[in-house]
């Protein structure tokens, strides 16, 4: 790695290998992406021969388009709603789980923050086979499909919420809590006045983050699926695209991003909005990378 | 996880209410999360109905049932069996997989990092794009690309690299293993690059000032602090690599490049013999959690190196 | 602003320390867990299980736990939810269905039987129509997962070939209708190889061939594939439990990885058309939908279809049945009677599935006259007498089950 140093005599200059690099990397992972999209606008059935540009696939096509393919169209809607459960659960969930973690001292702390951490290394597949096994053999009144599923979601997920609302908590530190309840706030007036303010950007970053996570899982959907009708994009993304797929397959997998970038530039403004009121400065997307690299 | 060092003083007393703040989670991650690890353990030591072929898990632990773990065990630790095989070969594509995209991500996050300036936002947005379109997508998007009719295929042979269209997807390992490159690269740039933009560049000046050269000032100053990020970033694309099975499904479909994932599918969703499959996940978090204390261990000893 | 070097971000040492702990701490709950844990498995002392073969025709019992519905019912107005393969059941079926009934019909796919029967022997999901094949209804019988027929509902099973009214594996019909029948073959693309199975003394012998390399697949099925590896060797008796034979079976597999590097799919129907494939290991029905997804300026003289002339092969034939649990009991069976009607499964037949129901109405050797079957694929045409000289899949003991499925799983992990 040192060779690449050693093409350039002034380490604060231009770094001419180190551009190429990224410029291809960036090519490398995104153009592929910008293909699939373009074939999902392709007049004819074909995914890698440029036909024409149209909106079959989406709209027109009466048997095959994502809108007529109840299939299709199911597992969408399936994506969001597992997405909108996840989110709306995990958020408030983690960021108690969060908050507690980081102030909490006496036994069983210790024990509870590396609990909370155990997800985040556990393969997917290995969660989906303990979650399929404890719905069919122990707790049976969780029928599969959107509950379990929707579970599955969350405990995925909510370790990520944890160590972002943590990173975040660090970095502010108590002092402003400490304020408050020597201004005669009790604990939790102080928590809901003083510290939930300052956590919103993190909290709008893991709302984002579990939204892209949850619409991007495959193997603990695919677990705990009930069949078709609980499938979810990528699920069918993976059943379909190994047999006859059409370019209604990209066009379903260009809607899905879509929406999940709109999410996302949304949560963004607001973050935007919430620093700009408190006069803070820098790159706002540096600060989410920030958080998200955790 | 250590405290925070601002010289604070613990609220103790307040413990009860931030045990209680954090119970609801802690309780859902008990019995969402350990629960199932239980019942995955009750049914590996559990027996098979005899008519219907499904696993009866066994509850009492005086009646747990060691033939699956010794069917696996005897399969992972026979050298030329199934098992042992297909471990050896998960950890070698992990491996590789794992020293690829560090090789990827390094310079790439190295890059926007501290040569970022004016394009930052830019790049970080292409950086964090792929977490927002789907694994699948991206993979999707590649088995296109590498079709027989693929662009990979016309560019190639437009350049007069191939004469004929080559057939990437036939099951070979180079595809399987750039597959998992590709899609987990993403997940280590972005811890790199966090951890990389926090380095004081005031450390790398005064190595400089103190006459290294700038290769010197990099191996001896920003590689040794970029180290607990480099193992951040193996720890957290390594170990859920191990448990893809989906990537050597869709890239290649054959035998020789199946991994341990795919054998844990196939006794678990496609079989009557889910003990087996059951055991097999055990075996795999055993090995797992001692990667993860190695991990744990060359962190902590890392960061003694860096005195502090 | 740098990172202090003691801020570690990841966890302690002693998160392991102290889950080891928690784990030994857990097992303790075992005595609670034994209380209250569900256990969807059937208790009782079931029947000596029959393993049902054409030579060893078995009549299924009935329990009194699990009686049929009365006859004179009026058909339900729910959703009527079938299980079923993919591309198996045309839609414009399913939408007469729902038109003449007056109730919506909904579709749930399975990729593999194993995780079909999983979900359904788990009693973890309710379905009104489940579609299970011979080897392993037995079994779903006897856990008492499938309700008995009230064959009053049902009076279109007169259009069924005789032999299949009363077929071996459920004498009388007590608990399943047939569906479809078909042989398994080898399909090839016939303008891509150089040497079709006929060219060979073994017609088996086409799966090493080298010059398919890469491009030879067998069904990704646990007891199909191994079959014609052993038919191959000339043993007869697919269902055989012999460790030597299953040996043999595994070996032949392995020995395939190395020659051709081969692949698994059960998507054969695409794979062949679509020059993924240009030999594999073939469902006759999927040989016949193939015509229908051959890419423009590509005709069904491309495709074609072996199967032993002496009939000597791998046969089978599933068949539908209605769960235990189905909301829509009466409305199920109507929809069994819908689709044994001649002209139904006819179009379902020749419009969508390409798999041939066993309707006496439909003359095998008109197929190909009628456009139905293309002429190069006229071996893929079932006829019923084919059951007499043809070799089915069975059920087997629980023993030879894990025997074939550890040898495959061994085959799979590509040692």
């Amino acid at each position: 790695m040192g060779r690449f140093r050693g093409w350039f005599a002034n380490p604060w200059g231009k770094p001419r290998f180190l551009i190429l690099y990224t410029a291809l990397y960036l090519v490398w992972s995104i153009v592929p992406i910008l293909i699939a999209i373009r074939f999902s606008f392709n007049e004819g059935r074909s995914r890698s021969t440029a036909q024409g540009w149209s909106l079959r696939w989406y709209t027109g096509d009466p048997d095959l388009s994502v809108l007529h393919d109840s299939e299709l169209s199911s597992a969408l809607l399936q994506s969001l709603r597992l997405a909108a459960i996840a989110v709306l659960v995990t958020v408030p969930l983690g960021l108690a789980l969060a908050v507690g973690l980081t102030r909490w001292r006496g036994r069983g702390a210790g024990t509870s923050r590396g609990i909370s951490l155990a997800t985040l290394v556990t393969p997917e597949i290995v969660m989906g086979t303990a979650l399929l096994l404890v719905f069919i053999h122990l707790l049976t009144f969780v029928p599969l499909g959107t509950p379990a599923q929707a579970i599955g979601h969350i405990t995925f997920s909510l370790v990520f919420v944890v160590l972002i609302v943590r990173g975040r908590l660090l970095a502010i530190g108590p002092e402003y809590e400490e304020a408050a309840r020597d201004l005669g706030a009790s604990r939790l007036q102080a928590l809901r006045l003083a510290l939930l303010p300052m956590l919103v950007p993190a909290i709008v970053a893991s709302a984002i983050i579990v939204f892209a996570i949850s619409m991007d899982d495959f193997v603990i959907s695919a677990f705990l699926s009930s069949g078709t009708s609980t499938d979810t994009v990528p699920v069918r993304i993976y059943a379909t695209g190994r047999t006859a797929p059409t370019p209604a397959l990209n066009a379903l997998a260009t809607i899905t991003l879509a929406l999940t970038i709109v999410i996302a530039a949304v949560g963004f403004v607001l973050w935007r909005g919430v620093r700009a009121a408190r006069g803070q400065t820098g790159s706002t997307v540096g600060e989410f990378a920030a958080t998200e690299g955790l | 996880m250590s405290e925070p060092k601002r010289g604070v003083k613990a609220d103790r007393a307040g413990d009860g209410f931030w045990a209680g703040l954090a119970l609801p989670g802690v309780v859902w991650l008990c019995v969402f999360f350990l629960l199932p690890f239980y019942v995955v353990l009750c049914v590996a030591l559990g027996s098979v109905d005899p008519i219907l072929l499904t696993p009866r898990p066994e509850w009492n632990p005086l009646e747990w049932n060691t033939s699956a773990f010794e069917f696996v065990f005897d399969g992972l630790f026979t050298p030329g069996a199934a098992f042992e095989t297909v471990f050896v070969r998960t950890f070698f594509y992990v491996a590789i997989a794992t020293t690829l995209s560090l090789l990827i991500a390094y310079p790439v996050a190295y890059y926007v990092a501290r040569y970022g300036g004016r394009w930052k936002g830019l790049l970080l947005m292409g950086l964090i794009a792929p977490f927002f379109i789907s694994y699948l997508m991206r993979m999707l998007a590649w088995i296109n690309l590498l079709q027989d009719d693929g662009w990979v295929n016309k560019v190639l042979i437009w350049l007069g690299i191939l004469d004929a269209p080559h057939n990437w997807l036939d099951g070979r390992a180079s595809s399987v293993i750039l597959g998992l490159v590709y899609g987990y690269v993403p997940f280590m740039i972005l811890p790199l690059y966090a951890f990389l933009d926090r380095i004081d560049r005031r450390l790398l000046e005064a190595a400089r000032d103190l006459g290294a050269s700038p290769f010197e000032a990099f191996r001896m100053v920003t590689l040794p602090l970029s180290m607990p990020a480099i193992l951040a970033g193996i720890a957290i694309i390594a170990l859920p690599m191990f448990g893809d099975y989906y990537t050597p499904d869709l890239l290649s479909g054959a035998p020789q490049t199946s991994l341990i994932g795919n054998q844990i599918n196939l006794y678990i969703r496609g079989g009557q013999q889910e003990p087996v499959g059951a055991a097999l996940v055990v075996a795999l978090m055993l090995f797992l959690t001692v990667l993860m204390g190695y991990y744990l261990y060359a962190t902590v000893r890392s960061q003694r190196r860096l005195g502090g | 602003m740098t990172l202090h070097p003691r801020e570690s971000r990841y966890g302690r040492p002693e998160f392991l320390r102290r889950s080891a702990a928690g784990l030994v701490g857990l097992s303790s709950l075992s005595t609670l867990l034994a209380a209250c844990g569900g256990s969807n498995n059937a208790e009782f002392t079931p029947p000596e299980l029959k393993l049902a073969s054409p030579d060893n025709p078995v009549t299924q019992p009935l329990f009194d736990d699990n009686p049929a519905i009365a006859s004179g019912l009026d058909p339900e107005n729910g959703t009527l939810r079938i299980y079923n393969w993919n591309g198996y059941l045309d839609p414009k079926i399913k939408k007469g269905f729902a038109k003449e009934y007056g109730v919506k019909v909904e579709e749930t796919f399975f990729n593999t039987t194993d995780e079909a029967v999983q979900k359904i022997s788990s009693g973890a999901i309710d379905y009104d129509v489940f579609f299970p094949t011979e080897d392993r209804v037995g079994r779903l019988i006897l856990g008492k997962r499938l309700q008995p027929l009230n064959l009053d509902y049902v009076p279109n099973l007169k259009n069924v070939w005789p032999s299949f009214q009363d077929p071996w594996y459920d004498k009388g019909s007590r608990y399943t209708v047939p569906y479809m029948t078909w042989t398994t073959g080898i399909g090839y693309r016939a303008d891509k190889i150089q040497k079709t199975p006929l060219d060979y003394a073994n017609p088996y012998e086409i799966y090493w061939d080298e010059a398919n390399r890469g491009k030879t697949y067998l069904l990704d099925d646990s007891r199909d594939a191994p079959a014609h590896m052993l038919l191959k060797n000339g043993i007869t008796n697919i269902n055989t439990e012999d460790p030597k034979d299953i040996a043999l079976a595994k070996n032949e597999l392995k020995s395939l990885i190395g020659a051709v590097n081969i692949k698994l799919s059960t998507d054969d129907y695409t794979n062949v058309p679509e020059g993924k494939a240009w030999v594999h290991q073939m469902w006759s029905g999927s040989a016949v939908s193939a015509q229908w997804y051959l890419p423009e300026g590509l005709g069904t003289d491309a495709l074609g279809y072996w199967f032993p002339a002496d009939g000597h092969g791998t046969i089978g034939s599933d068949m539908m049945a209605i769960p235990k649990n189905a909301k829509n009991p009466v409305l199920a069976h109507h929809f069994l009677n819908y689709l044994l009607d001649n002209k139904n499964g006819y179009s379902n037949f020749t419009n969508y599935v390409g798999y041939q129901p066993p309707l006496k109405s439909l003359d095998p050797d008109k197929l190909v006259s009628d456009g139905v079957v293309p002429p190069s694929l006229k071996t893929a045409i079932v006829r019923e007498s084919d059951f007499d000289r043809g070799f089915a899949i069975t059920e087997l003991t629980p023993t030879g089950q894990a025997d074939w499925l550890n040898a495959w799983a061994e085959f799979k992990a590509g040692v």
